[in-house]
């Protein structure tokens, strides 16, 4: 898949150059292939998501709407806010929105990645996600499993202190 | 056995014909489809992660009306950009825009009349000021010159009289034998004598 890129993106370079040639020595017309994206031809489509950056063993993420082909970190066509993994010393992560800018991609037709989308659902701007509810559902149920088996364990050991 | 070339970066032109090094990456690990599979790994069957019907069924609910509410708010987001862009372009927004523009324009062309007003008038005043002190200098220029000529002829007019008298004393054709006779009666001596202390002393040895 990958050879099959780089063969596409070899062959536009090769059809920039070839037309210089063929409209001297042939009489067909040769279109340029001017528009940067060429959503018709790519088929791509704008994302929100998350960029990472920052250090080793210390990621940031920039919120971004992006195409959706193009690298995770690199060019990207608006930055709509930034999420910060690591908790502070107040113990919160923080989140950061561009609520109009959000606005306009989503109405301009964006899609939104999950990790996106649960973050805002958890700042009320999207309904909750449904993972979320069930991801916390779940954690509670392991809490109380893990009760009800200490509190099994306790009684087991009372009645054997007895 | 296993494809080196499974991950390279490279353009098509420099993996057919690799003129310098090492162009390709390796990544360790990773297995093709054609490649037989490790001994540890024979008897191994891939199985789904388990799911939980009870919850599967409400996570399907919950996903149904997520995916609704969502399509509304893109749609409910559309709407507003569209009628946004529709009052800025065409609506209200414009017509407000216009107006404000227009008197703007028009506030500032009064200033600008006013200013070139006032700028007229310092002008005016300005060119008076120059037109009068040039009058004044023309006429002060014109009687230094009626001055200067009338002081002029005086000058040759005294000198006039001066040669006059003096030509009274001149030696003419006529009274030339009486001068020689005259001079030659009155021997002038023009030697005197002089010391340190400036006292002057006409007298001297020569006299006839």
């Amino acid at each position: 898949m990958y050879l099959i890129r780089s063969c596409m993106v070899f062959y536009k370079y090769f059809l920039l150059t070839y037309s210089l040639l063929s409209s001297t020595e042939y009489l067909s017309v040769m279109v340029h292939l001017s528009s940067f994206l060429l959503k018709k031809y790519h088929g791509g489509h704008v994302v929100i998501r998350l960029a990472l950056g920052g250090a080793t063993n210390r990621p940031f993420y920039r919120i971004v709407a992006a195409y959706n082909k193009w690298a995770r970190d690199s060019k990207y066509i608006e930055q709509l806010g930034s999420y910060d993994p690591l908790p502070n010393i107040h113990n919160e992560k923080l989140v950061a929105f561009n609520y109009e800018r959000i606005k306009y991609w989503i109405a301009c037709g964006a899609h939104t990645t999950k990790p996106v989308a649960k973050l805002l659902g958890l700042a009320g701007f999207f309904p909750l996600h449904p993972m979320t509810i069930t991801e916390a559902e779940r954690r509670q149920k392991a809490a109380l499993t893990e009760e009800v088996k200490m509190d099994r364990q306790e009684q087991v050991e009372q009645k054997e202190a007895l | 056995m296993l494809r080196a070339l499974s991950r390279c970066h490279a353009p098509v032109v420099r993996l057919l014909s690799p003129r310098t090094a090492v162009l390709v990456e390796t990544v360790r690990g990773r297995k093709s489809r054609t490649d037989p599979i490790a001994k540890s790994k024979l008897g191994r069957i891939k199985t789904p992660p388990p799911v939980d019907p009870v919850e599967m069924v409400v996570l399907k609910e919950r996903y149904t009306e997520y995916n609704l509410i969502l399509r509304a708010l893109r749609l409910e987001f559309k709407e507003q950009m569209l009628r946004k862009k529709y009052e800025e372009e065409v609506g209200s927004v414009a017509e407000e825009r216009t107006k404000r523009e227009a008197e703007e324009h028009r506030s500032l062309i009064a200033l600008n009349d006013a200013e070139n007003l006032r700028m007229c008038k310092i002008r005016a005043q300005r060119m008076q000021k120059e037109a009068e002190a040039a009058e004044l200098k023309k006429r002060e220029a014109a009687i230094l010159r009626q001055q200067e000529l009338e002081s002029y002829i005086k000058e040759k007019e005294r000198q006039i009289l001066l040669l006059q008298e003096e030509a009274k004393d001149f030696i003419t054709p006529d009274n030339l034998d009486q001068r020689i006779e005259e001079a030659l009666d009155n021997p002038k001596n023009y030697n005197f004598a002089i010391d340190k202390e400036g006292r002057v002393v006409k007298r001297t040895a020569f006299q006839q």
